[in-house]
Order: C-alpha cells, then sequence, then structure tokens
C-alpha cells in the first residue's frame, strides 16, 4: 500500500513530513486543556452563580455581573442543608464500614480458599453489580410496610432503611474488587506465615489483611462514593425528612418558595457539597483509579 | 500422592473458613437483592388499591405490553443509552488517547478528571438543568440559540444526554487510559518502522489490544445508562418527555400509588437490564472471572 503511493507520486523522493516538536507538544498540551476545561467549566459557573443574588442572576446569562454576596449560602443554611450534609456523611460511612469487612472475608474466600463452585460464585458476583436499584424500590418498599405492621419497626424515614440496601447493591462490586487485590498477593508470604505456626485465620489477618489495605482502601473509597451519590432509593424511601434526607434528595428536589427562582441557593448548596467531595477525590487519586480499573485491565 | 494428616486437618480448616467467610455476603445478599425480586413477581400478580387486594394473574404485565407510556419509556432509554454510550466512547477515547501522550501535566489530568465522576449524578442534574433554563438561559447565550430546554422533549432529550457525557466520558477515558498504558511501545516502534501511519497503528494495534478494556467500559456505561433514573428525574420529573424505564416505574410508588403494577413494571425493568447485562458478560466474564482464578494460581 505505501510503496504504491511512493511510486503513484513518481520518482521525486518526498522525505516524510515530519513536524516541529515544539508544534506536536503544544498541540499535546491543548488537548490537556481541553481535557481540563470540560472537566471544570460547570463548576466555574456553579460557583459565580451561587454569589450571584438578586434578580440579575435570573434574568443575564452573564455570570460575570453582580451584585456578588453570600446571601445564597445563608438561605441554604436556613433550609437546613447542614442536616442533609450529616445524613448523608453517615449514611455513607455507617455503609462503608458493614460493606467493607464483611466483603473482605468473601473477597479473600473467592480468591484464596477452597471453595466448590467458585468460578459460579465468581461469575455470580460479577452478575449481581448488574442490578438495577429500580427492582430493588417497589418490593423493599412493601417490604418495609409489612415489616412496620408485624413489628412496630419503621424503616421508611430512617437511616437503616437506606443503608440496608446501600449495603446490598455494594457489596458485589466490593466483592468482586478485593478478590482482585487478594488474587494478586503471593502466596508465599501466606504459605509461610503457616510453616511458622499460623492458622489459616490468623494468616489472613496479620499477613494478608495488612498486605491487601490499598485494596480494602480503593473498595472502601468507591462505596462510599456510590453512598453520597445514591437517589432513587432515598429519594423513594426518605423524601423530606431533614432528619434523615441525603444531599442528592435535597439538591435533587430542591423546593422553591412561592415564585422565586432558587437557582442560587441550588448553585450554594452543590457548591457546598462538591468542595468536599473534589477533595476526597484530589486526596485519594491514586486508589480510585486503582478500584476503578481493577478487573478492566490485565495486568 | 499421599497427604500428611496435618495437611488434610489445614485443608478441612480452610474448607470451613471458606464457607463462613463467604455466608454473611451471600446471605445479605439474598435476603435484601434477590428476594425482593421474587417477592415483587409475587405482589405484581395482585391489584393492590389502598387495603384492597385481588389476585390478578398475568393482568398488570398485560396490561404493561398495552400501556403506551411504558413503550414511551423504553424509546426514551433506548435513545438516552445508545447516544450517551456511542458519544462516551469516542469522547472519552480521545481524552484517553491525549492523556496517553502527554507528558507534562499527565498526573494533574488524571487528578481532575476524577471531578466529574465523584459529583453525585443529582447535584451534576441540577446544575446542568439551571445551565439549560431558558432563565437566566446560559446554554441559550453560549450557543446564540432561543431554545426551551425543558420544555421541548427532543431537546430535553438532548440536554441529560449532553449532561451524562459530560459526566461519565472522563470516566470512562480513565478505564480506557488504564488499558491504554498495558501495551507495549515497541509494537508502535516495531510498526512505525514498518512504515505503519498513525491511523493504521490504531486499527492494527491499538483497538484490538484495548478490547478488554473497551468492552467492561461499555458494559458498566450500558448498564448504568439503562437503569439510570437522576438526570431524567431532575430534569423533568415524572414527565413522559424524558420518563426513562427507572422514572416510569418508580411513579406508580408514591406518585400514583399502584403497588402490583409497580412491581410488574420492575420486573420487566429488571429482566431487560440484565439481560442487556448477561450479553456482555457471556463474551466478556470469562476473561475477568478467569482473572481472579488465574492469579490465584
Amino acid at each position: 500500500m505505501a510503496t504504491e503511493r511512493a511510486r503513484a507520486s513518481g520518482p521525486v523522493h518526498r522525505p516524510r513530513r515530519r513536524t516541529h516538536p515544539a508544534v506536536v507538544n503544544a498541540l499535546k498540551l491543548l488537548g490537556l486543556a481541553v481535557v481540563l476545561v470540560w472537566c471544570l467549566f460547570p463548576f466555574l459557573w456553579m460557583g459565580m452563580t451561587s454569589l450571584r443574588s438578586g434578580s440579575a442572576a435570573i434574568t443575564d446569562p452573564n455570570i460575570l455581573r453582580g451584585p456578588f454576596d453570600l446571601s445564597n449560602y445563608r438561605e441554604v443554611f436556613d433550609q437546613g442543608f447542614q442536616f442533609a450534609l450529616r445524613n448523608s456523611l453517615i449514611v455513607a460511612s455507617v455503609t462503608t464500614l458493614i460493606c467493607i469487612p464483611v466483603a473482605s472475608l468473601a473477597g479473600y474466600a473467592l480468591a484464596r480458599l477452597p471453595l466448590a463452585g467458585k468460578f459460579a460464585l465468581l461469575a455470580a458476583t460479577l452478575v449481581a453489580t448488574l442490578f438495577p436499584p429500580v427492582a430493588l424500590v417497589n418490593p423493599l418498599y412493601q417490604m418495609y410496610l409489612r415489616l412496620d405492621e408485624w413489628t412496630g419497626i419503621s424503616l421508611l424515614n430512617s437511616y437503616a432503611g437506606m443503608v440496608i440496601p446501600y449495603v446490598a447493591l455494594t457489596l458485589p462490586l466490593a466483592i468482586f474488587i478485593l478478590a482482585t487485590f487478594f488474587a494478586g498477593i503471593p502466596r508465599e508470604i501466606e504459605e509461610s506465615a503457616k510453616v511458622d505456626g499460623a492458622t489459616p485465620f490468623q494468616a489472613f489477618l496479620r499477613v494478608v489483611a495488612p498486605l491487601a489495605a490499598p485494596g480494602v482502601g480503593a473498595a472502601a473509597i468507591l462505596t462510599f462514593v456510590y453512598a453520597t451519590n445514591e437517589f432513587l432509593l432515598a429519594f423513594s424511601f426518605a423524601p423530606n425528612d431533614l432528619n434523615v434526607q441525603t444531599v442528592p434528595v435535597f439538591v435533587g428536589t430542591f423546593q422553591r418558595v412561592g415564585y422565586e427562582n432558587p437557582i442560587g441557593q441550588v448553585m450554594a448548596a452543590s457548591v457546598l457539597v462538591s468542595v468536599p467531595l473534589i477533595a476526597f477525590a484530589l486526596i485519594l487519586q491514586r486508589r480510585i483509579v486503582a478500584g476503578l480499573t481493577s478487573g478492566a485491565v490485565k495486568g | 500422592m499421599a497427604t500428611s494428616p496435618m495437611a488434610r486437618a489445614r485443608g478441612l480448616g480452610e474448607r470451613a473458613m471458606g464457607r463462613v467467610f463467604l455466608a454473611p455476603s451471600f446471605a445479605f445478599m439474598a435476603v435484601i437483592a434477590l428476594f425482593p425480586v421474587f417477592y415483587a413477581v409475587g405482589i405484581s400478580l395482585y391489584d393492590i388499591r389502598g387495603f384492597r387486594q385481588e389476585f390478578t394473574g398475568a393482568d398488570n404485565y398485560l396490561r404493561v405490553l398495552g400501556d403506551s407510556g411504558f413503550l414511551n419509556a423504553v424509546g426514551n432509554t433506548l435513545v438516552f443509552t445508545a447516544a450517551s454510550v456511542s458519544l462516551e466512547f469516542v469522547i472519552g477515547m480521545a481524552f484517553a488517547l491525549i492523556m496517553h501522550q502527554a507528558f507534562v501535566g499527565r498526573g494533574l489530568t488524571r487528578a481532575v478528571i476524577l471531578i466529574p465522576w465523584v459529583i453525585p449524578t443529582a447535584v451534576a442534574a441540577q446544575v446542568w438543568r439551571y445551565m439549560f433554563d431558558r432563565n437566566p438561559g446560559f446554554v441559550n447565550s453560549v450557543l446564540g440559540t432561543d431554545i426551551n430546554w425543558l420544555r421541548d422533549p427532543s431537546w430535553a432529550m438532548v440536554g441529560i444526554i449532553s449532561a451524562d457525557v459530560w459526566k461519565t466520558a472522563p470516566f470512562v477515558a480513565l478505564l480506557l487510559l488504564a488499558g491504554l498504558q498495558t501495551i507495549p511501545r515497541d509494537y508502535y516502534e516495531a510498526a512505525k518502522v514498518d512504515g505503519a501511519g498513525v491511523l493504521q497503528r490504531f486499527w492494527t494495534i491499538t483497538l484490538p489490544l484495548l478490547r478488554p478494556a473497551i468492552v467492561v467500559a461499555l458494559l458498566f456505561r450500558t448498564v448504568d445508562a439503562l437503569r439510570m433514573f437522576d438526570f431524567a428525574y431532575v430534569f423533568t420529573g415524572y414527565s413522559n418527555s424524558l420518563a426513562t424505564l427507572s422514572v416510569y416505574a418508580q411513579r406508580y410508588l408514591v406518585r400514583d400509588p399502584d403497588l402490583g403494577y409497580a412491581n410488574a413494571l420492575s420486573t420487566v425493568t429488571f429482566i431487560i437490564v440484565m439481560l442487556v447485562g448477561l450479553a456482555f458478560i457471556s463474551r466478556m466474564g470469562r476473561h475477568m472471572v478467569g482473572d481472579v482464578a488465574r492469579k490465584e494460581k
């Protein structure tokens, strides 16, 4: 193919065109700039809009035009946004604290211990990661109502009502990530601990678990992020009680007061939840990438 | 092969430990995820209005098939999935290639690319909804248009597709970048020596070797798009213009309480999503699962 083209272009041998390295580097930097702008520009708009007050914010699309003040932030706190932040933190933390120890045991068993039908169990775990939450909302709602009738325990409008399905929905991915990490730890380390007289359980707890810490961290972070992100179940089971309402529900169903367009307040709330989450993502970057890409790439 | 009594005892110990370690996870998932699926099928055979319950057999499923609202939701979900997943794939691939080429600033970009991923979808949806909203009209002012994005069904669909592509194209880029980094540089050098151009190298080296990462990214994105609730609900509520399968099934829970029908809808949605997921996994799963099993040896 290349020789044909060379023949067609005649006897004159054209040297291969080389782009100047400086131009290449400039293009590469431009490419990165596009990626950065893509990821960040909505936050510029969000931040500026949250600071604009008065009617200009609703009628004028120019985000550089004031007046600017903090009134939107005052208003979202008056409406109890601090409770939503607290609720999200509690629900996500408790979900993670329950999910990860339980998933670590299963992940270790699947990666290391002799089990009948291991392949089927791993495949089932993988399939379970695809579970659509909407298939849980309707029957679980009915189960919560029945439980309330029989025992007087009401899971609607409670932390537990969210945490229970969140654990069920995050377990499969956590197990899969942890199994991948455990499988990557050299077996010899474990064997030598056993030679030294450790029981299988001691070998797991003292030797393997600490080595799997990066995997445990990655799985914990992904679980935490899933629970802070979840909207459908939280919105169905705890829609408007500020004692339990989470951030996605508070922001996603923001009620306008009277006829006023609440754009500034919604953006103020969005800024308040984005700042800690962005800091979280930047600090834990390596762990997150390791978790997201485990299983996706063959090393 | 003769096994020493000690080794046999240890083997038994490990076998028991395996079952004990697995039990909590699988028991929890069985009670909280698997049982409700069957329970939903049970409820879906009844007509439930308030305190009145009446067994109606397959009536709810027959109603699903003839329900124009449901067929509309299927259509919306398919349009959303096809458009957003293909755009995310193309843009994510472009971003991954850009980041793979770069030397300066790669670390920074790889950190920043996580930011759209970590923001809760409902929050991202509100931000995009207000950017599209006619008042103050940010998107219209940038594009120089005068479109009522939230009221016009087709434009609203463009709106949620844009928002979803913004949020998840970087995630796809991250998965593909990890795949790109496993391709040995020598392959490209050798191809260059043989006179292969940039495009030829992409088609004959990058794409085939990236296949596992591509299939995983497409699997997660497709299933996520099929079960999407947040963007559609935040943009237009329960209105038919954007109602996806998840929005439509949830609508009969609280907004128009009809629990039998709601559970028939979520059962059908469950079947659709799992069938598509299984179609992917049957091609890919052996590879992914085998990876864990292989490392073990």
